[in-house]
């Protein structure tokens, strides 16, 4: 009897029938998902305490009891002080000047609304540490960590029978969170969408599933189709995490024309660009990540600074829903992305070819 | 919130050690990494319950292009301290 390649020990951990999380800011995406047969992790980064505890019920009531997981961007370093205002203040005239001619030359529209940078968790432990609480307090099924290290939360979780996640970019914060304890890792490759380490998914999954034991690892970067869940499977992982297909799905609420040019992109619309944060990020290339990338281009600032210059012309973009002007985190996978189809259906079109796949190397797995 | 709370650990002060950094980026869903290599000062501070904590990494002969400061709070689980000797 051959064993089923897709019911890996993600799938008893977690209770789903397909090795698949799928990484989305939609609620609507996350549930589609859960009820599919996948997992979700609904990124909560950037909203108040207050928020999440409101996403965590909205989903719940939708989800008849199956697990859904929660990530936050837990920063893992912090300047030693300073307010957003006095780190405006120390940028340097000429970045300043650049970023005033991009806006003038691209006719870029000012945001409707003011551009929030003051509740940020980024650079405020104390924020981050709220969002936390509130995962411990809702006893939410799976705590996602997507920067820093989830260890410090580890035991409180478990005794609330929580599961904690810890997504990492180097075989070492892998080793670090593994002795500690938690209950899978996700390594994340160079080509995945937003921050991303520098050693490539298909290096970095087998190196961190060699040192897993009985913990899953899921592989994340890149990771569009069932040819990308059955390669993950065949490196060690037990499982994959994903984000970039899920913005384009028919329940995402990613506004239309980001949508379209998603679909549209191929891996060369890309950019591995410092020019949004001033920390390495990929996104769909911009005139703001294109004229920064000029030989002419002044250099560009570290974080936080360069975040404060290009939020102007991220959220004019936005607001104004200028299609020549706006950006979006995309993975190398993107170019694999070529329609919008309801969540379930991608999920099972990636299940369906992932079985295909594994039944072309060795033949009929019935 | 948590009141922060300060503390001291004489054993790192001085040790080379460093830091897996990085954080969101504000007014977006994006985050960033960011490497840090320098000396702990073995200052701490701990946030909320059970303690968050992070060492103050100061001196810092690698940090990333443009970066001000000479100093950096690294959270615990980030922080890669060097063994004696090395």
């Amino acid at each position: 009897m051959v064993k089923d390649p897709l019911r890996t020990k993600l799938c008893d951990l977690l209770g789903i029938d397909y090795p698949v999380i799928a990484f989305t800011h939609c609620k609507d995406v996350a549930v589609a998902v859960i009820n599919g047969g996948g997992f979700a992790v609904l990124g909560e980064a950037m909203h108040t305490p207050d928020d999440i505890a409101a996403d965590i019920a909205w989903i719940r009531e939708r989800v008849e009891g199956r697990k859904f997981g929660i990530d936050l961007v837990l920063p893992a370093s912090v300047p030693p002080s300073g307010s957003v205002d006095d780190l405006e203040a120390q940028i340097p005239e000429t970045q300043r000047a650049f970023a005033r001619q991009i806006k003038e030359k691209y006719d870029v529209p000012d945001p409707k609304g003011s551009v929030d940078l003051h509740t940020w968790g980024g650079l405020n432990q104390e924020l981050a540490r709220a969002q936390l609480d509130v995962l411990l307090d809702e006893r939410v099924p799976v705590i996602a960590s997507g920067l820093g290290s989830p260890v410090f939360i580890l035991d409180a979780a478990h005794e609330r029978d929580m599961l904690v996640f810890g997504l990492v970019g180097k075989a070492r914060q892998a080793k670090r969170q593994l002795e500690a304890g938690v209950d899978a890792i996700i390594a994340q490759g160079y080509d995945a969408a937003g921050h991303t380490g520098d050693v490539g998914t298909f290096s970095i999954v087998p190196e961190v599933a060699a040192m897993a034991g009985d913990t899953p690892v899921v592989a994340a970067g890149g990771v569009t189709t069932g040819r990308h869940l059955a390669a993950a499977l065949c490196l060690g992982a037990s499982g994959v995490w994903s984000g970039t297909q899920w913005l384009v799905s028919r329940e995402s609420d990613v506004d239309m024309i980001i949508k379209e040019r998603l679909l549209a992109a191929t891996v060369e619309d890309t950019s591995y660009s410092k020019s949004i944060s001033g920390m390495t990020m990929r996104v769909l290339k911009c005139p703001w990540t294109e004229e920064w990338a000029q030989p002419e281009a002044p250099d560009i600032l570290p974080a936080p600074y360069q975040m404060l210059l290009s939020a102007d012309y991220i959220q004019g973009a936005n607001d104004n829903r200028r299609e020549d002007l706006m950006t979006e985190a995309a993975g190398q996978g993107v170019g694999l992305v070529t329609s919008m189809k309801p969540a379930r259906q991608i999920l099972f079109d990636m299940v369906e070819e992932a079985l295909d796949t594994f039944e072309g190397v060795v033949g009929d797995l019935a | 919130m948590a009141q922060a709370r300060h503390g001291f650990d004489e054993s790192l002060a001085g040790r080379r050690a460093e830091c897996d950094g990085g954080h969101a980026v504000p007014g977006s869903h994006f985050a960033g990494r960011e490497d840090f290599a320098g000396t702990l000062t073995g200052e701490f501070v701990d946030h909320g319950d059970p303690p968050w904590r992070w060492y103050l990494l100061a001196d810092l002969t690698l940090k990333p292009d443009g970066y001000t400061d000479d100093s950096v709070w690294c959270e615990s689980g980030n922080l890669f301290v060097q063994e004696l000797g090395t």
